[in-house]
């Protein structure tokens, strides 16, 4: 039985290329590249040159990344932007340190966050006492809210450029003009407190043309395991005027911002793998766009959860009065791999906070279906599997009614 | 109208199978997973979810209805509760007894009958029975009944309920056998399954008693955390698996296709292993060292971190160099004081009479003979009982106070109660 895969948003294969491109790098060119010899110089310059490629895909340069272990780390990371003024040192307290500390009981909240960004965005900004930005019913921000929200406090906005959940495309452009008139009002004002934007792009790197400058972007989330790339590799870019901290410290890798040596292999093939995804940038969109149409004019009995200002390789699915996690299952037996939320929430039995903020029910939350499309499938798949999901929502259907 | 049983379900392969066998036999069947404990602890990731998933997974494979119900403040109060009172009195409690006695077949039970459950049924290796005279007269003329399957010979059944006692095992296994013989030849199955329909006989003889029997795999009899439950849930629970070995559980899983046959079967407490213990309890009572103490020269051997997470017998874990190695043979928790030995065969460790406490008598004992066990899977040993203590002929290894000791009348779990 061939597996139908549509989990995309929760993991990709690594591309063959992409494999290719970093085997030498495993057993030949293995090299720490801050050892001294010729052979180790080289590998300093690839892995270099790989950062410049994945920089260059958003717009930016080499030196503006810090290479992380992940998307969840470069968010973490992030985070260390905001000064919790505490006399004349900045740093980022830790949740224990903050509980009892008068001043977060006291300090307005200085960060932002979209109520429906990733846990790794979420978790770290409630713990520094963040406060949540409203998205309208259709997923997308609230830019009202985002408006009325922003304080002379506000130190740091955060917002998903697409939505893990919904593939929910958020307009950076919109946010960043409200950004830049609130830090020309407190330049007026005399007020110098930083407002930075960052935003989480894990989702969107193979889909979306990315530019940090002319979206206004001061920190960017990237992720190698969600583009075909090797998982446990990722990177923020940093612009030039924001200062962080470092979470590892050592032997200064990284500017000083992420000590460890170097992972070469895993940056080579982040670097392929942005490569690749940007030759296919538009056929991509467009195939997706077709994919997408198939399921929704195939399958029945369905709401459409998702339907405007997504990427097209996002369709989520309520089967109201159905539980969708056994429809997993079912699915599961017949070859056929989906989701309902975020693979990580859904793991510790958690409803999606995502469906709750564009205010689904209870029931409409827990038969919801998250498919995600990605380069495994085919048209061929797309009209297969609208037929496996249709016979096994009847026969549960069935059951139920029986 | 087919009756609707409940049953718990654990994402292990026992109750999976249970599950399936009640499907089987014509049941409404509705799975529930009891969410008792979800918290990581240090070193040791909480694998609820996953387990979660796997009870899922197979109640969706068997098409039956199933919930998640959450006792976890229930089970933080009344088990894990009692549990820290009792190794902070220097005891050393079994939390599953108090599991079962207080989650699965009180809680459960009570919210199954609520929610329209004719049955409850769990993946316990034990079987029940009932005795309808069993109150009036001995157990010698009683009309004493098994849950062995209908379609056994009647000599078999005759055989179980021989007048000599106890019961011997190996007549038991027999019956099984034979029963595997008779279902084969009918070509149901490559499986031995029992049924277990008296249940609905039992239901009707209003005045019957029910009996927890020991499981016909005696490699596998759990009646030892069983033998608290309540006798109203008892009458209403079905143990179907309590009839089979567990080897014909394992294939008829894997016959089925159930995804979990092979799954690692989960230790111990619920939550944590033997080795887990100690970490467990470092988690909520405070490490106090005290002395390690050699109890025939009172010499100070060492140190330890408190007496409360030291168990009589216990050998590992104490910081001491030595030749030969030392077991726990007495502890002074009120001096924090751990008395240590290298005779296995001390005194402390051996005792001919143990007593108890807390004693849940589920059938009237009859006779002062009777068989005990004192630690799940441990041989059933000849005692008398008097009501309060048990007297052994021959010494037997003590085990740690707050454990406990179960009684038996050839397969019929009586009771029980805490060793002092």
């Amino acid at each position: 039985m061939d597996m139908i895969y549509l989990d995309h948003a929760a993991a990709t294969p690594v591309d063959k290329r992409v494999l290719g491109a970093m085997e030498p790098y495993f057993t030949e060119e293995f090299f720490n590249p801050s050892s001294p010899y010729l052979p180790a110089k080289k590998v300093a310059s690839d892995y270099e040159s790989a950062k410049a490629v994945i920089a260059h895909a958003i717009g930016a340069k080499a030196s503006d990344l810090v290479i992380t272990a992940g998307a969840t780390e470069a968010n973490n990371l992030a985070f260390t932007a905001i000064s919790i003024v505490d006399g004349s040192c900045r740093r980022l307290l830790p949740r224990s340190a903050l509980a009892g500390d008068p001043l977060r009981r006291h300090h307005p909240p200085t960060i932002l966050y979209l109520e429906t960004e990733h846990d790794s965005v979420r978790r770290v900004a409630e713990a520094l006492g963040g406060e949540a930005i409203k998205v309208l019913p259709n997923g997308v921000i609230d830019l009202k809210d985002l408006k009325a929200k922003i304080t002379d406090e506000t130190e740091m906005i955060s917002v998903a450029l697409v939505n893990n959940e919904l593939g929910t495309i958020q307009p950076m452009a919109e946010i960043a003009e409200i950004i830049r008139e609130v830090k020309l009002d407190r330049m007026k004002r005399g007020i110098k407190t930083q407002l930075l934007l960052h935003s989480d792009a894990s989702q969107a790197l193979n889909l979306l043309e990315i530019n940090v400058a002319r979206m206004g972007i001061d920190l960017m989330t990237l992720n190698s395991a969600k583009i075909y790339g090797p998982k446990g590799v990722g990177a923020l870019y940093v612009s030039h005027d924001v200062r962080l901290r470092p979470l590892t410290v050592g032997g200064g890798q990284e500017n000083g911002l992420r000590s460890g040596t170097e992972n070469v292999t895993g940056v080579i093939g982040f670097a392929k793998a942005v490569e690749l995804a940007k030759e296919h940038l538009n056929g991509n969109r467009k195939k997706y766009a077709s994919f997408r149409k198939i399921l929704l004019d195939e399958l029945q009995g369905y709401e459409l959860v998702n339907k405007k200002h997504v990427l097209d390789n996002f369709v989520v699915l309520c089967y109201n009065g159905i539980d969708a996690e056994r429809l997993i299952f079912l699915l599961e037996e017949k070859g056929v791999y989906v989701a309902t939320g975020a693979a990580c929430a859904a793991s510790k039995g958690v409803r999606s906070h995502v469906l709750r903020a564009i205010g689904l029910t209870e029931s409409q939350i827990a038969g919801s279906l998250r498919i995600s499309l990605g380069e495994t499938n085919t048209e061929e798949q797309m009209h297969e599997v609208a037929k496996i999901i249709n016979e096994v929502v009847s026969a549960e259907r069935g059951r139920i009614n029986e | 109208m087919n009756k609707t049983v409940f049953v718990g379900m654990s994402g292990g392969v026992d109750s999976s199978v249970a599950a399936l066998l009640l499907k089987e036999q014509g049941y409404k069947v509705v799975g529930v997973y009891m969410k008792n404990w979800s918290r990581d602890l240090p070193g040791m990731k909480c694998p609820w979810a996953e387990d979660l998933a796997d009870a899922k997974r197979v109640a969706v494979k068997l098409g039956i209805d199933f919930y998640v119900w959450d006792f976890e403040k229930e089970y933080h109060d009344k088990v894990v509760g009692y549990m820290l009172s009792e190794f902070r009195k220097g005891n050393t409690p079994n939390p599953d007894i108090m599991c079962n006695q207080e989650i699965k077949f009180k809680l459960f039970y009570e919210k199954a009958v609520e929610a329209g459950a004719d049955f409850i049924a769990t993946g316990h290796y034990a079987r029940t029975g009932f005795d309808s005279t069993f109150s009036s007269a001995g157990l010698e003329n009683s009309g004493t009944s098994y849950a062995g399957p209908p379609a056994e010979p009647p000599a078999t059944r005759a055989n179980l309920s021989t007048k000599g006692r106890p019961l011997d095992v190996a007549s038991i296994r027999n019956a099984s056998v034979s029963s595997t013989r008779l279902l084969q030849r009918s070509g149901s199955s490559g499986i031995y399954v029992p049924e277990f329909s008296n249940q609905d006989m039992l239901q009707k003889k209003q005045n019957s008693k029910p009996l927890l029997l020991r499981s016909v795999d005696e490699n596998k009899d759990q009646t030892y955390f069983l033998y608290r439950i309540s006798e109203e849930a008892l009458s209403k629970t079905i143990f179907p698996i309590g009839g089979m070995m567990k080897p014909e559980v394992k294939k008829l899983a894997q016959e089925k296709g159930l995804h979990n046959a092979y799954k690692k079967e989960s230790m111990g407490v619920c939550f944590v292993g033997e080795v887990g213990m100690k970490d467990f309890l470092k988690e909520y009572i405070e490490i106090e060292p005290g002395e390690i103490r050699e109890i025939e020269s009172e010499k100070v051997l060492g140190y330890h971190e408190g007496a409360v997470f030291y168990t009589i017998g216990q050998r590992h874990g104490l910081y001491i160099s030595s030749d030969l190695p030392y077991y726990v043979v007495k502890k002074d928790v009120a001096r924090n004081i751990i008395y240590v030995s290298k005779n296995l065969n001390h005194h402390e460790l051996w005792k001919k009479e143990i007593k108890l406490k807390d004693i849940f008598i589920r059938n009237q004992i009859k006779n002062e003979q009777v068989l005990v066990r004192l630690r799940h899977r441990a041989p059933l040993i000849p005692a008398k009982f008097d009501g309060e203590t048990l007297y052994f002929e021959n010494e037997v290894k003590r085990p740690a106070s707050g454990q406990s000791a179960v009684i038996y009348d050839g397969e019929v779990c009586l009771g029980g109660g805490i060793i002092i």
